[in-house]
Parts: C-alpha cells; sequence; structure tokens
C-alpha cells in the first residue's frame, strides 16, 4: 500500500481528493439521515399529539363501566386501529379499561403509575412485547363521568424507519459511484494538469553539456508550472554561460600555456640541432628558463583563481586603512612609475577602515597600480583617491593612458582577456591581473568597475562595504585580532 | 654533510643529485616511500628532502613515523600542493619547512643552507666580497674606500646579495626574503629587476670589475669572477 501510495504525484493527488470527497460526503449522509430521522419522528409525534387529543374526546363510558371509543357519530372508532395506531386506557389502579385488539393483548408500557408516570405527555419510543417498535404517547385524562384515567397512544415506527432505510441506502448505493466518478475524472484531470511537468521531465533528461542551448516550451509562462519552465530555463541558461565561460577558459589557459612551452621546444631543439660554443648553449638555457618562469607564473596565478573559484581560501578579517594599504601599495611599484618618470598621487581620508584581508586586497590594489603604470605614457600622472560614499568605501585608481575601447569594456575582467594581445605579450602580463582584482574585491562583498568617461584614462573604481564581514562584530571588537572566515 | 633526497620523478631526483653534489653535498636519492623510510631511519643523514607524493608511503606518513621514533634531523617537504592546508599539515607532521613545486634551484639551496645552520647566530660582523665592504649593523656600505649611498631597499637587496655571495639568488627569492611578499602571483619581477638595476649603478657602475651579475632565467649573484 504504501508504495502505491508513493508511486507518483498523479496517483497521490487523486487519492487525496478522492479520499476527501468521501469523508465530505459521508459527513453530508450523516447530516441529511440524522434530520431525515429527526423530521420523521417529529411528524409522528405530532400526529400522535393530534390523534390522542382526539381520542380523548372520543372515550366514553359505557353501561357496563368499561371505556369505550365512540365517534362524533356514535359509532365505534376502528378508524385509529386502521390507520396503526394503537390505545390503551388505564383506570389509576392500572387496571385496563380499553385496549385496541391491534395489542393483542400485550400492554403499552408498566402498569403502575409511577413508573409509567416518566412517559407523560412527552412521546417515547419502546419496543413491544412482539418485538415491534412504537411511538407512545402517555396523558392523563378524566372520563366523562369524572373518572381519572391514563390514555396511551402508540403507533409503529416501522413504516419510518422502512422510509428512513429507503433513503438512506439510496445515498449508500450513489456515494460509491460519485466517488469512483470523481476519482477517475480526478485522475484523468490531475493526468492532463501534470503533463507539463512529464514534457519538462523528459526534455530535462535530454539535456546534456553539449545541449545546454536548448530550453523548454512553455505554454503558460504565468501558472506554476510555467514558472517552474522558466526558473529551469533561468537555470541551463545560467549553466550555458559558466559552461561557455569555462570552456573559454580552458581554451585561453591551453593557449596561454602552449605559447611558452612552444618556445621552450623549439629554442631547444634549434640549439641542439645547431650545436655550438658554451655561451651559446648558456644563453639557450637561460632563454628556456625564462618561459619556464613564466609557465610559472602563468601556473601560479591559475591555482590562485582555482582555489579561490573553489571558495578554499581562508580570509583574515582585520580592520584595514585604505589609504595606508593604498600608500603601501603605491610604493612598492613606485619604481617602476620612476623608470617611465611618472608620478603616483595617494590622496584621501587615512580614517577610512574596512574590514578586509590586508594580503587579498593588497594584491588588487598592486595589479591595479601595475595595470596603471603600465597603460599610462611617460611623464604621466597616476591618480589614487580614497573616498567615502555613503554606505561603501571607494577606491579609484585612475591612469592617463589611452583608455578602454567601449567594446572591450565589459571584457576586461574575463580571464586571460587582453585589451592588445602583442602588446601584452611584451609587456609579460599573465592576462590575469584584472580578473584576481575582480575576485579580490568580490571576496570583501565589493564590486570593481571602469570609468572611462569621467577623466583622462580610464578610472578603475573599487567599491567596499564598510562591514565586509558578516562576523565583523566578534571579530572585531571582542580582541581586535583578526579572525578566519570564509 | 649528508643528505637523503626522496623522490620518485627520476629527472627531478637526478637534477636535484647533480645540483646538491655541485655545492658539496653528499647525497642518496631514494626512489620509494619505503626506500626513502629505510634510508632515513638507518643512516646517519643531516637533513632529508621529502616529496609527499610518493609512491608506496607517502612523504607525510613518512615524517610522522621519524619523528615518532624520535628523529630530529631536519626535513624539508617538497610538495606540488600550495593549498594553506596542505602546508599546514606538512609542518604540523613535523616539516621544518616547505618548497612549492616548481621551485627555483637557488631557493632549494637556501632553504637547505638556513635548515642547516638553523640554531647558529647568523654572523652580524661586516660581509666582504673582494673590495665591497657590506656592514649590516651600521648599514653601511664601503666599495674600493668608497663609501656607496644606498636607498633603505638597496641596501637589504645588497646586504641579500652578499649573504648568498658566489651563489644565485631567484626573484621568487627576493620577493618573499626582501620584498616579504608572500603571495606568488603578484607582480614583483619588473619591480625587482628596475632596483638590481639602479643598485648596479651605484655599485658597479663606477668601477671597472663588476660584482652583480644577472644569470639569465634564474636570477642574479654578487661574486668577483664574473659569470
Amino acid at each position: 500500500m504504501k508504495r502505491f501510495f508513493s508511486k507518483n504525484l498523479r496517483t497521490r493527488l487523486t487519492l487525496f481528493y478522492s479520499a476527501l470527497l468521501a469523508g465530505a460526503l459521508i459527513l453530508y449522509a450523516v447530516c441529511v439521515c440524522a434530520f431525515y430521522l429527526h423530521s420523521l419522528r417529529e411528524q409522528v409525534d405530532t400526529s400522535l399529539d393530534r390523534v390522542v387529543e382526539a381520542v380523548e374526546g372520543d372515550l366514553n363510558t359505557a353501561s357496563d363501566g368499561r371505556v369505550e371509543l365512540t365517534s362524533h357519530e356514535g359509532e365505534a372508532d376502528e378508524d385509529e386501529g386502521e390507520r396503526g395506531y394503537l390505545l390503551e386506557v388505564l383506570a389509576a389502579d392500572g387496571t385496563v379499561l380499553y385496549r385496541s385488539p391491534q395489542l393483542n393483548g400485550q400492554t403499552l408500557g408498566p402498569v403502575s403509575e409511577e413508573s409509567a408516570g416518566q412517559g407523560l405527555g412527552e412521546p417515547v419510543s419502546m419496543r413491544l412485547g412482539s418485538g415491534e417498535l412504537v411511538r407512545m404517547i402517555m396523558r392523563h385524562h378524566r372520563l366523562p363521568d369524572g373518572r381519572p384515567v391514563i390514555v396511551r397512544l402508540a403507533v409503529s415506527e416501522e413504516p419510518y424507519w422502512r422510509e428512513f432505510w429507503e433513503m438512506a441506502s439510496i445515498l449508500g448505493i450513489g456515494f460509491p459511484i460519485v466517488v469512483i466518478i470523481v476519482f477517475i475524472t480526478g485522475y484523468v484531470l490531475a493526468a492532463r494538469a501534470l503533463s507539463p511537468v512529464d514534457v519538462m521531465a523528459k526534455r530535462a533528461a535530454q539535456i546534456t553539456a553539449e545541449h545546454l542551448n536548448e530550453r523548454i516550451d512553455l505554454r503558460n509562462s504565468d501558472d506554476e508550472l510555467g514558472q517552474l519552465g522558466t526558473a529551469f530555463n533561468a537555470t541551463l541558461a545560467r549553466l550555458e554561460s559558466s559552461f561557455e565561460q569555462l570552456r573559454r577558459f580552458t581554451a585561453d589557459a591551453s593557449h596561454e600555456l602552449r605559447t611558452p612551452l612552444t618556445a621552450i621546444r623549439s629554442v631547444g631543439e634549434v640549439a641542439l640541432s645547431k650545436g655550438g660554443h658554451e655561451n651559446y648553449y648558456r644563453d639557450t638555457i637561460g632563454s628556456m628558463l625564462e618561459e619556464t618562469n613564466r609557465l610559472t607564473k602563468l601556473v601560479d596565478s591559475l591555482l590562485t583563481m582555482s582555489r579561490a573559484d573553489a571558495g578554499r581560501v581562508s580570509l583574515q578579517f582585520a580592520p584595514v586603512s585604505l589609504l595606508e594599504l593604498a600608500k603601501q601599495s603605491a610604493s612598492l611599484l613606485e619604481v617602476l612609475a620612476e623608470e617611465k618618470n611618472q608620478s603616483i598621487r595617494v590622496e584621501g581620508d587615512d580614517a577610512i577602515e574596512v574590514n578586509a584581508d590586508r594580503t587579498i586586497l593588497r594584491q588588487a590594489f598592486v595589479n591595479l597600480i601595475d595595470n596603471a603604470v603600465k597603460f599610462s605614457p611617460e611623464n604621466g600622472i597616476i591618480h589614487i583617491r580614497v573616498l567615502e560614499n555613503g554606505p561603501e568605501a571607494v577606491v579609484e585608481v585612475q591612469d592617463n593612458g589611452p583608455g578602454i575601447p567601449v567594446e572591450n569594456r565589459g571584457r576586461i575582467f574575463e580571464r586571460f582577456y587582453r585589451v592588445d594581445r602583442a602588446r601584452a605579450r611584451h609587456e609579460g602580463g599573465t592576462g590575469l591581473g584584472l580578473s584576481i582584482v575582480e575576485w579580490a574585491v568580490t571576496v570583501h562583498r565589493g564590486t570593481v568597475e571602469v570609468d572611462c568617461e569621467t577623466g583622462p584614462g580610464s578610472i578603475f573604481r573599487v567599491r567596499l562595504p564598510w562591514h565586509t564581514s558578516p562576523a565583523l562584530g566578534s571579530a572585531y571588537s571582542a580582541s581586535g585580532q583578526p579572525k578566519e572566515t570564509n | 654533510m649528508k643528505i637523503l633526497v626522496v623522490e620518485d620523478e627520476p629527472k627531478v631526483a637526478g637534477a636535484l643529485k647533480e645540483g646538491l653534489e655541485e655545492e658539496g653535498y653528499d647525497i642518496t636519492v631514494a626512489r620509494t616511500g619505503e626506500e626513502g623510510f629505510f634510508h632515513a631511519s638507518s643512516h646517519g643523514f643531516d637533513l632529508i628532502i621529502l616529496d609527499i607524493m610518493l609512491p608506496g608511503r607517502d612523504g607525510i606518513e613518512i615524517l610522522h613515523t621519524l619523528r615518532r621514533q624520535g628523529a630530529k634531523l631536519p626535513v624539508l617537504l617538497l610538495t606540488a600542493k600550495d593549498a594553506i592546508e596542505d602546508r599546514v599539515f606538512g609542518l604540523d607532521a613535523g616539516a621544518d619547512d616547505y618548497l612549492i613545486k616548481p621551485f627555483a634551484f637557488p631557493e632549494l639551496g637556501a632553504r637547505i643552507r638556513a635548515l642547516l645552520r638553523r640554531n647558529k647566530a647568523e654572523s652580524e660582523s661586516a660581509l666582504k666580497i673582494g673590495d665591497l665592504e657590506v656592514d649590516p649593523v651600521r648599514r653601511t656600505v664601503v666599495r674600493d674606500g668608497l663609501r656607496l649611498d644606498l636607498t633603505v631597499r638597496e641596501f637589504d637587496l645588497l646586504e641579500y646579495l652578499a649573504r648568498n655571495h658566489n651563489r644565485v639568488v631567484s626573484r621568487e627569492m627576493l620577493a618573499r626574503d626582501v620584498w616579504k611578499e608572500t603571495a606568488r602571483a603578484t607582480p614583483l619581477d619588473n619591480v625587482i629587476d628596475v632596483h638590481v638595476a639602479r643598485l648596479r649603478k651605484k655599485l658597479d657602475d663606477p668601477f671597472e670589475r663588476k660584482l652583480l651579475h644577472t644569470v639569465r632565467g634564474v636570477g642574479f649573484t654578487l661574486n668577483e669572477e664574473g659569470s
């Protein structure tokens, strides 16, 4: 049974609704029956009341002292009996003064008045000696000659019970039919309602890494299933784009790795086949080692990125003065600027502090400044500004280089993306500098953007929220010590 | 000085043996974990260079067992894994130092020397290379009787080169030991080259005999002979 229940959503839904309907129907039928029974009984009781009063008026003392029932027309009234009414008249001492012949000598209740008194005035249900179920009313009455008597009038309940059972059986037969019909239609309806899910599941199963561009067709995007489909399609789109990124990254990385490898190989092969003096060999080996260094740097950067991707970098958060960090990063690279007669100007408020991982943030600053030095012409000025802007601290690095063409701006933070490939190769960068900047800023819940409109050259703008770590309170105020967070 | 090299990659092992013998060490190479452990626990080595990824028993396991047996000799781990956890793991296991592959040979030499002279106080007396005299205490440099005026960074650079004179110093070593830069991905090569060029201008340009030499593809060296 359990297996059957858990089989599928369609069966479960249908079963659930059918059970709910059956329950409601049963409740309804019970209420109807109870009400019907009650109203039948009320009818009987009203007629009993009416008849007993009529009968009382018809009671007369016969000449032999017994009680007889006469109609107003003066005839013995057998009518009550024909209509199924049973009459018993008792004297105060319990002597039977009249008893309907239909009773066949059975009594309508106990003889003693005390015990019979409880049924006084109100109709009660009782069983006759013959087993027949009757409704009985009992009243005190004075005969026309002044004798007090007890009048008992009863009527069989069998007819109305019959009526009741008839109705109950109609309800009872109709009930399973209705439930079965509802179950079947419900099952069919559920199948129709759930068919898009089926379609989606089949479709989703077909979509593999090679077919991520496929989407689920949506008939109605407003209903719940449509929303599910939309969400599913959005997930697919994201998956597709990250797959695409990964593919491009792998291709780019292999290309980047292949370039130094080719150099090593061809330099080695040429030297070996050509032969020469010691100095020539030294030079060859040196050149090969240079390429090896390039490879090593590339692999190091790739590792940094992949560890970052895997979220395996543990950050050491501590309050960092942005101005001080910017000055430190600038002074590290100052010699490079001096070589090109450039000057680096760092300005801002040194009270601006954020909670950050110093090493990682510094890497971002160093990369940005390194970039600025590379792309600014001789005698240029590089401006670094530390500002406060509402909910965030802003660090701007402005070069006075040529700026970045609009069409390339969106991609400069991509791995291995270079605006000018030939030049980048000459400068010896890995093509990962800005990607590392973006990552470093992102782990601090900040953003980095490039702005080539505002001033001469490009402005790289890093925005960092004041509270870069959710663990700020505990890590910062409690001990003042950096605390490891993820 | 006897050094045990436990390394399964034949080329790397061969290069280590050759290069370290060149520096005057007595080298034994073990190719598997078991062999390495056997040598390490039986012979009197002064230092072990231990690769982590080994067939049979891995380096960390060997290190654990050695330390449990009370071996106190310095151990230098070689690892291709440079995640912080792996480093911490290695140091916790009882390694004295670690080096990430691929490493620069001069750096390996420097680490070995550092491990072997550990606990021996660094000489604070003036360093003399030919007519050059570097005084680390007073931070003065005199060459051929002439006092050279160096910036702080230039002095640190020269002092480091002088301490490692006659040996090649790689850019990685300079970045780590002179610039104290821990992240390997930070672009410092150009910075180092500029500083070296400036130092050379002050140190060598006025003199006939050049002391500071560039070894292409490897790094820099301070010596009297020329490279």
